[in-house]
């Protein structure tokens, strides 16, 4: 079998291990696969300049939606209300460890730390400020993909809303709108980042690998 | 169709990167890292994670998710109860998502998954294109089962107002956790590549029965 195959004018699917002559796209277009019909690779429109806003704008909203009370309940004439931050307070202060380990995990480490590396690598690459770390840095971003469950917090937010509306006087406060702000900031910052492009960039930038493999 | 593996290459899964292989772990030629040309061991690891799930799964159900006190007095619920009493205040939409959140989508991505570990072993009636798409569905629909845990969280934080109202979260909370955990990482763990291999390895045999017949029952898996 020929072993001299130029793998850069190729690419292989992800669910199906299919091989394609790699297409070239233009910003906004996408490749499929034939066989399994999942993406091979997309082109982002405005990839780097977009993520780079939203991380930006998702950083600044991080602080009211994590401090301001997101609701709260009156009944027989208490008035009691809580932010994701008393949660885990309350959450800790009550013995229950192991929702308050996922709660902070889940709705507010992971999207800060995703939030905070889609900001580095946009910044990186806006004001051409690429170091050999940044490949360590955006696979190890890699990992982070499947954990960020805000917009289940989120549905969790409403059901219990709508748990406790039934019976007590509920109040929605600040807190709520910023949330809901943060989840659209994170989420955007997450989709409009190009992988392949940031790949394709950081390869050349450092393409020290390479041409040991053609030296060996 | 060719595959990459066929012509000797492999894809780096965190960069999508091709790269010829040439010893195992391959080291990504674009971003370092290692990796194997499947997963390793996928199909096992996917069956281990998934057994863990199920059996967790039991508890969880059994025990009492939230317990809600009024004036001094604890009223227990399981999850099923939970929604039994939702029904019955008449609140359906609130209790046709929990019941989809906590009880089908985690039973549905553990048969589910036990299904494709089997097809994938044993490739028979396998379908990969159809398989792939369930897989993906089961995957994409993971996490939304941690919408209980969210949920009893947020009423203990909201609903405490001392001695007259207060929630407290059950047992079964961390077992539940723990189900829904390991069903994400049993789907992590599963390669669905492994499904179109099979099919290849089946068809080859069929076309070329002169080739070892104990060959085709083994799995595509790479020795380490």
């Amino acid at each position: 079998m020929n072993n001299k195959i130029n793998t850069s004018l190729f690419v292989a699917c992800q669910q199906c291990d299919a091989l394609y002559d790699k297409p070239h796209l233009k910003q906004g277009q996408l490749a499929k696969c034939n066989r399994c019909g999942s993406t091979l690779i997309e082109r982002k429109v405005d990839s780097i300049e977009r993520s780079f806003n939203w991380s930006l704008a998702g950083l600044m909203l991080m602080l009211p939606a994590i401090m301001l009370p997101i609701m709260g309940v009156t009944l027989a004439g208490q008035f009691h209300q809580a932010s994701l931050f008393d949660c885990i307070l309350v959450l800790i202060d009550r013995g229950f460890f192991m929702i308050a380990s996922l709660v902070f995990l889940f709705a507010i480490a992971v999207p800060i730390v995703r939030l905070a590396g889609a900001l580095y690598i946009s910044y990186s690459f806006k004001f051409n400020k690429l170091r050999p770390s940044l490949l360590n840095f955006f696979r190890a971003y890699h990992h982070l993909d499947n954990w960020a469950m805000l917009n289940v917090f989120m549905l969790g937010i409403v059901v219990s809303m709508y748990k406790l509306i039934d019976d007590t006087e509920l109040s929605v406060n600040l807190g709520l709108l910023a949330f809901i702000f943060w989840l659209i900031c994170s989420t955007m910052s997450a989709v409009a980042l190009d992988q392949d492009y940031i790949w394709d960039k950081l390869e050349k930038a450092f393409a020290k690998a390479e041409v040991q493999d053609e030296n060996s | 169709m060719k595959t990459a593996k066929q012509l000797n290459l492999t894809l780096c899964p965190k960069c999508h990167k091709l790269n010829s292989l040439k010893a195992e772990p391959q080291q990504c030629s674009r971003c370092n890292g290692k990796f194997y040309q499947r997963k390793r061991n996928s199909l096992q690891y996917t069956l281990a994670w998934n057994l863990a799930a199920l059996l967790a799964f039991i508890p969880a159900n059994l025990y009492p998710i939230m317990i809600v006190y009024q004036l001094g007095i604890g009223d227990e619920a399981t999850i099923l109860s939970g929604i039994g009493e939702f029904i019955d205040h008449g609140l359906y939409p609130i209790a046709v998502i929990i019941f989809t959140a906590s009880i089908i989508v985690p039973l549905l991505k553990i048969i589910g998954l036990f299904v494709l570990v089997y097809k994938a072993y044993t490739g028979i009636r396998l379908k990969p294109d159809k398989h792939s798409k369930i897989y993906h569905i089961l995957e994409v629909l993971g996490p939304w089962s941690m919408l209980d845990v969210f949920v009893v969280a947020l009423m203990v934080t909201v609903v405490e107002l001392g001695f007259v109202t207060s929630v407290a979260a059950g047992p079964a909370i961390n077992y539940f956790t723990i189900t829904v955990i390991f069903t994400m990482f049993a789907a992590n763990s599963f390669d669905p590549r492994l499904l179109w291999d099979k099919k290849a390895d089946k068809k080859s045999v069929i076309q070329a029965p002169s080739l070892s017949d104990n060959l085709s029952g083994e799995i595509p898996r790479n020795k380490g």
